[in-house]
C-alpha cells in the first residue's frame, strides 16, 4: 500500500507539460476541487491535479468527517472505495534483493525527516488516505490527512459511510490510529492477542530477527554483471547475427 | 476392529486391511489460497483425475476424512481453526502440506501474521514443495502416502508407536 502511494513521487507529468507551449488542464477535476474550497474553505491544506487522471486533496485533521460529507453530498462522490493510511517513514528494513544488506540487526531508525511524503505533502509521519468516486463518471478523490506522531487520532468515517467502518478497523490494527467514534475497532485480520502495528514502518519483523533474507543466495547472476564475461560474449555475437 | 487395539494383527488381515484404507482415501480439502487452485486441478480435473488413483476429495466433513490436504498460506489467525479440523478427523488421519507457504512460510518468511510452516500445529506426513506444485507432484505426494498406508503396521499406530518421519515429495 505503502509502495503504491509512493509511485506518485515519480515526476510529476506537469514538468514536461510546463515547457510544453500549451498547458493540459482539467475543467472537470478543478470543478470539483472548487466543490471541496467552497464547503471546506481553509480545510482544504493542499491539493494536486493530474490532468485527465485523478485529484489528490489535503484536508486539516479536524475537517476529516466534514470532508467525506461534502464529497458524498456536496460533490456526489456518493462510492465509498477504500480508507487506509500510509507510513512515510522510509523501512529500516530494507526492500527485497536489497535486504541482506540488512546486518547489523536490529537497523538503526531512519531519522524522522527522512519521511518524504507523496502528493500533496505530509507535516506528520503517518497520513489516512481515502479515495471515494463519483459513480458513473471516470471521477474519482484521493483525501488526506495528516495525523498526529504521538498520539494518532482522527475522525471516523462510519456516519456518512457505513463501509468505512471495517476500513478503519484494518487502519487501526496496522497503524495504530485511533478513529474518534467508531464504536467497533477489534482486530480484524490478526488474532485477537496480537500485539503491535505491523504496518507501522519500526515494527520488528521476526524472522529477520533470526537470519537475513536468505533469497540473495538463491538469485542467478544478474546480466551484465562482472562475473559473466561469457554471457556478454554470447550476447555479441547475437547482436552480430541479427545485424 | 477390536484386533487393532489389542495389537494382534494377523499379517494377511494387516496387508487386506491396508489394501483396503490405501484405495479409499478420503481427502479433505483445506484450500487456504492460490494452491487451493492448483489442489482443484490436481483432484478434480479431467486431466489429473485423482479418482483413478482411489482417491475421494469430496467428503462432507472432516469427520469422514482420512486425508487433509493443506494448501495454501497459513496464517496465525487460521491456527486454531486448522487444528479443530484436525482434531476433528478420526484416526488413522493422514496430512499432506502443499506448496511453500505451507511448508515453510515460503514468501511470506519474514511476515508478522503468517505461521511458518504448518508443522508447527499438525503432524505432517507429506510435503509437497512448489509455488505452486505441479498436479504431477501433488499426485506424486498421493502415492508416496499410499505406499507409507500399505506399509503400516495398524496395531504399532494404535500403540503411538510408528508415526514415521515425514516425506517430501522430490
Amino acid at each position: 500500500m505503502a509502495d503504491d502511494t509512493a509511485t506518485e513521487d515519480a515526476p510529476a507529468p506537469t514538468e514536461p507539460e510546463a515547457e510544453a507551449p500549451e498547458v493540459v488542464t482539467d475543467d472537470r477535476r478543478e470543478a470539483l476541487l472548487a466543490v471541496f474550497a467552497e464547503h471546506l474553505g481553509d480545510a482544504v491544506v493542499e491539493h494536486h491535479i493530474r490532468p485527465g487522471q485523478g485529484l489528490w486533496i489535503r484536508v486539516a485533521n479536524e475537517a476529516w468527517a466534514t470532508a467525506a460529507e461534502v464529497a458524498r453530498d456536496a460533490a456526489g462522490c456518493k462510492w465509498f472505495d477504500f480508507l487506509s493510511a500510509v507510513d512515510w517513514l522510509p523501512s529500516p528494513f530494507g526492500r527485497y534483493e536489497d535486504s541482506y544488506l540488512d546486518k547489523p540487526f536490529p537497523p538503526p531508525m531512519p531519522e524522522r525527516s527522512a519521511a518524504v511524503a507523496g502528493l500533496t505533502g505530509s507535516d506528520t509521519r503517518v497520513q489516512v488516505l481515502a479515495s471515494v468516486a463519483k459513480v458513473g463518471t471516470d471521477l474519482r478523490v484521493f483525501l488526506k490527512a495528516d495525523v498526529d506522531d504521538d498520539k494518532p487520532s482522527i475522525a471516523t468515517w462510519i456516519h456518512t459511510f457505513a463501509g468505512a467502518a471495517w476500513h478503519e478497523r484494518e487502519a487501526w490494527e496496522m497503524f495504530g490510529i485511533d478513529f474518534v467514534g467508531n464504536p467497533d475497532l477489534r482486530h480484524i485480520y490478526l488474532p485477537t492477542e496480537f500485539e503491535g502495528h505491523p504496518l507501522r514502518k519500526e515494527f520488528p519483523l521476526l524472522a529477520r530477527v533470526v537470519k537475513p533474507w536468505p533469497g540473495i543466495v538463491d538469485v542467478e547472476p544478474m546480466p551484465g554483471g562482472d562475473d559473466d564475461e561469457d554471457d556478454e560474449a554470447a550476447a555479441a555475437t547475437a547482436e552480430g547475427e541479427a545485424g | 476392529m477390536g484386533l487393532v487395539e489389542s495389537g494382534r494383527m494377523p499379517k494377511p488381515l494387516t496387508k487386506l486391511l491396508n489394501l483396503s484404507r490405501k484405495y479409499s482415501v478420503w481427502a479433505y480439502q483445506w484450500g487456504l489460497a492460490c494452491c487451493a487452485i492448483e489442489m482443484g486441478a490436481a483432484l478434480a480435473a479431467p486431466r489429473y483425475d485423482v479418482m483413478r488413483l482411489g482417491v475421494i476429495p469430496f467428503p462432507a466433513s472432516p469427520r469422514q476424512a482420512d486425508l487433509v490436504i493443506i494448501s495454501g498460506t497459513v496464517t496465525d489467525k487460521i491456527v486454531p481453526a486448522i487444528r479443530r479440523l484436525y482434531e476433528q478427523m478420526p484416526d488413522p488421519k493422514y496430512v499432506i502440506s502443499m506448496g511453500s507457504c505451507t511448508n515453510c512460510g515460503g514468501p511470506y518468511w519474514d511476515s508478522y501474521s503468517v505461521t511458518k510452516g504448518v508443522d508447527q500445529i499438525v503432524p505432517v506426513d507429506i510435503y509437497v514443495p512448489g509455488c505452486p506444485p505441479r498436479p504431477e507432484a501433488l499426485l506424486e505426494g498421493i502415492v508416496l502416502l499410499q505406499e507409507r498406508i500399505q506399509n503400516e503396521d495398524m496395531a504399532a499406530r494404535w500403540r503411538g508407536e510408528n508415526r514415521g518421519d515425514p516425506i517430501p515429495v522430490g
